[in-house]
Parts: C-alpha cells; structure tokens; sequence
C-alpha cells in the first residue's frame, strides 16, 4: 500500500503557533508517496477550503492544538461544499481531547488522530480512507 | 458562473490534476482529442537554484502584473517541486511563499510535482500549460525546480525566461562563462541585501555584455530585494519590454515547432524509461546494439502510438 499519486493539503487553522507536528506528518506522507502542501500557520477555514480546490487535493488534514475544533471542521466542510468541493475529506489531527473524537467524526471528519497515535497507524488509517 | 469563481476553479483543478497524471498513452489520446491550443496566453519562466528565492520573487511580481491583468483573464502560477525518487512522493513548498496573493480572485495557483520528469519541469507540463491557456488567462508564470538542464527544458515551453542568481553564486557564474546560461531573457541578483550582490550583478552583467553581437535582445540585469519595490518594478518592466520584443519578431511556426519538439521528446523519453521498466528482459540481450534494437522495435508497435479508436477494435 502507498499514498503515490495522492494530493494532500496539511493545513494549521487557529491561532497556536505550533507547527512540529504539523511537519512530522507532512514529511510522513511524503515519504508514504504522497504530493503533500502545507499552509503555514494561523488559517482560515475559508483559505483553507480555497487552497484545497485550486490545488485539488484529496484530503484536508487540518493540525490542531487548541480549542475551537468543532467550529473549524464545520466552517472548513460548509466552505468546501459551497465550492463545490463536499467530496473533498478532512481528517483531525493533534490534541484532540477523547469526549470530543466521537463529534468530530459524526460532524464529517474522515479520521482523528491524536499526537499519542503511532504514525504507521495514522498513514495507514489515512490509506485506507483514501482508496 | 465566471471563469474563475469556485466552481469553474474546481473543475479546472481536476483537469490540471487527470493531465499531471496521465500516462505517455493518456496524454497522446488527449492531444488527439484536444488540438493544441491556439489562443496566445504569454508564458514568462522562472528558473535558478532552489532557494534562489524563485517563488518569492513569482508572487510579488504576479501581485503586480495582476494589475493589467485583472479583467484579461488573470494569472495562473505553476510551482514545480521535486520528486523524490525513493518514495515518489514530494513536499510542494513554493505557494507557502504565495501566501499574500492567495485571495485575489484573478489569480490561481497551483503546485505540481516533477514525478518522472528530470530537466526542471514536470510530466505532461504542455498540457498543462495548454489547459491554462484554454482556461483563458491572460499570463502564465512557471517556476522550475531549478536543478539539472531546467534552463533548456523551459527555455522552449516560454516566451520569456527569468533567470533567479543570488549574489556569489560562483556557480552560476562559471556556468555562464560555459554558455550554459545564456538562454536567459532576464538576469535578477536577487536578494541584492545581500553582501556581494553588486560584484555579482557586475559579473553577471560583464558575460552577458561580451555576447552582445551575437544576440539582438541584450539581456538585462537587475538587482531585486524582497523588500524594495525598485529592483521588482524594473524587472516588471524589462518582462514587458522582452515581451514586446518577441512579439515583433517572433516566426510563429517556429515556435510551435519548438515547443512541439520538447513535448514530443519527453514523451518518447518518458515512454522508453516504462518500457524498460516494464519488459527489464530488454537488458538480457547480448550486446547493447541487440537491446537498442529491441527496444526500438517494441516502440515501433507500441500501444501508446496507436490511436483510440483503432486501439479499440484489436480488443
Ligand atoms: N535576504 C533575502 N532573502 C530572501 C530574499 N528573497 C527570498 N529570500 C529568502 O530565500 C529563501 C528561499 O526563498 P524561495 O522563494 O522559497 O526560493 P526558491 O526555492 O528559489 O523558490 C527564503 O527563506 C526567503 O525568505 C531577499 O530578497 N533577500
Ligand atoms: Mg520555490
């Protein structure tokens, strides 16, 4: 199994400026064959989702450490379906508090994975929601 | 619906995405059922070593050309990174330096990978700058990888080419003194904050000046910092005078053949290396005549070369 050919879009909304983690995993996914894009910090859902359509990726991985979670995955899906875009997925990643996984993947998220996870378990966690 | 609101983005970003990708065979069916576009979208180039400062430098001046831009049909920017080789995978960094233009609505950006390619492009980049063009901007800006031959590659798939130095960049200098380099239109120093840059410029300017009757456009060349408006205005200039120059003198058929001539060369070279991949049994033969004729031979009947429709009939 590989991640070859697949376009992936890391993306750190909020307003933590913490970006370590966001770098394992891109570098993770390249080194898994993927076309990785990373944002840099501190975006808005609605910079996200445009990134997302000019660039055509097949996920949206949106790096979180603090707080509003749930406002960020909803705002990044409603602007992504507004263009045209629903099909787009978006998985979680981060400190993601244990009470708060069950609503983010019932508000659409395709994967949550917390900072504790092993990364052969998110890439292929990631594979297998990508094929 | 505008050409460029979400919607038609979305649509020209999974075109962009099915050329990228597409197979020596995919791309030959495209081109048969799309003929070669023939609307005149300029095409300026960027090309230098990595960390010459290319992409910064691409979206200030997109920032800039926007403005006769704007109701022309936009700008569209290809960033081209990378491939590793051991995973296939790639780190698309050049639109993290994009970050300030990304919400004009003129303009589009999108980041590729090089996959097989290795002269500084990527797979299948005249379709893709084909389909840009179709799209109906107004100019394209393309950013190489800026390692390997990058210079000749793009030299034929652009009107204008920017060449990105960085002072002492002995390097490039001694490429130059070579005449490796100068297939460039525009010469920028950048980072001119630099120390050095000066010397550099001279230099620069110093090989470009010796060739000067051998070339009817002199080339430029001009220092930019990423933080003065000087240098980035006379290179904004100097792109539009080049391109006017060209557009007296250029023989149109010529430049078809040109670029008809790249597009075909890195699909036969590109097909040669799947097929050597797929059929490793070529490399048994005794001598390498005997394996250079095998190869050949296979190519002559090779699918990729075959049209749809007859492709079809011999299922
Ligand atoms: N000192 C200085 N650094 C610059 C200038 N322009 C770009 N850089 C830096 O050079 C590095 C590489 O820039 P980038 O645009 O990514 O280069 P590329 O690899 O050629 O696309 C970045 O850290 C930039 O901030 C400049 O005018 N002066
Ligand atoms: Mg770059």
């Amino acid at each position: 199994m590989s991640l070859k050919g697949k376009r992936i879009l890391i993306a750190k909304p909020g307003l933590d400026g913490h970006d370590v983690g966001a770098k394992v995993i891109a570098l993770a996914l390249r080194d898994a064959g993927a076309e990785v894009i990373y944002t840099g910090l501190r975006k808005s859902a609605e910079y996200i989702a445009k990134v997302a359509v000019d660039e055509d990726v097949d996920v949206v991985g949106l790096s979180m450490l603090s707080g509003s979670h749930m406002e960020l995955v909803n705002e990044t899906m409603r602007c992504l379906k507004e263009y045209d875009a629903g099909d787009i997925k978006i998985f979680v990643g981060g400190t993601i508090p244990e009470k708060d996984r069950e609503a983010l993947l019932n508000a659409g998220a395709c994967g949550v994975y917390t900072s504790e996870m092993p990364l052969e378990d998110v890439l292929s966690d990631i594979e297998r929601q990508l094929q | 619906m505008t050409r460029l609101d979400p919607r038609s983005r979305r649509a020209l970003g999974r075109t962009l995405t099915k050329l990228a990708s597409a197979s020596v065979a995919e791309s030959l069916d495209h081109g048969a059922r799309q003929p070669t576009s023939d609307r005149d979208t300029t095409r300026i180039g960027f090309t230098g070593a990595p960390g010459a400062g290319k992409s910064t430098l691409v979206s200030r001046l997109a920032k800039r050309r926007l403005a006769a831009c704007r109701d022309q049909g936009g700008i569209a920017i290809l960033g081209i990174d990378p491939t590793s080789p051991l995973s296939g995978g790639s780190i698309l960094g050049d639109r993290i330096r994009m970050d300030n233009i990304v919400n004009e609505p003129e303009l589009y950006i999108r980041s590729l990978s090089s996959r097989s390619a290795n002269d500084g492009l990527a797979d299948n980049v005249a379709d893709l700058l084909d389909a840009l063009d179709s799209h109906g901007f107004c100019e394209v800006l393309l950013e190489t990888v800026g390692v390997g031959q990058a210079e000749h590659a793009v030299r034929h798939a652009v009107d204008s080419l920017v060449m990105v130095l960085q002072p002492n960049a002995g390097d490039a200098v001694q490429a130059m003194k070579a005449g490796i380099l100068e297939l460039a239109d525009i010469y920028v120093i950048n980072k001119a904050d630099l120390v050095g840059a000066r010397k550099t410029a001279s230099e620069v300017r110093g090989i470009v000046q010796r060739h000067r009757d051998t070339r009817t456009w002199l080339p430029p060349v001009i220092e930019v910092t990423q933080d003065g408006e000087a240098g980035l205005a006379e290179l904004d200039d100097a792109i539009s005078q080049h391109l006017d120059w060209l557009s007296k003198r250029r023989d149109p058929t010529e430049t078809r053949r040109l670029r008809r001539r790249y597009h075909v060369q890195s699909l036969i070279v590109r097909r040669v290396a799947e097929l050597l991949g797929e059929q490793p049994q070529l490399l048994d033969e005794p001598t390498l005549r005997d394996t250079y004729r095998k190869a050949l031979q296979t190519l002559a009947g090779d699918e990729a070369a075959t049209d749809p429709e007859a492709r079809r009939d011999t299922w």
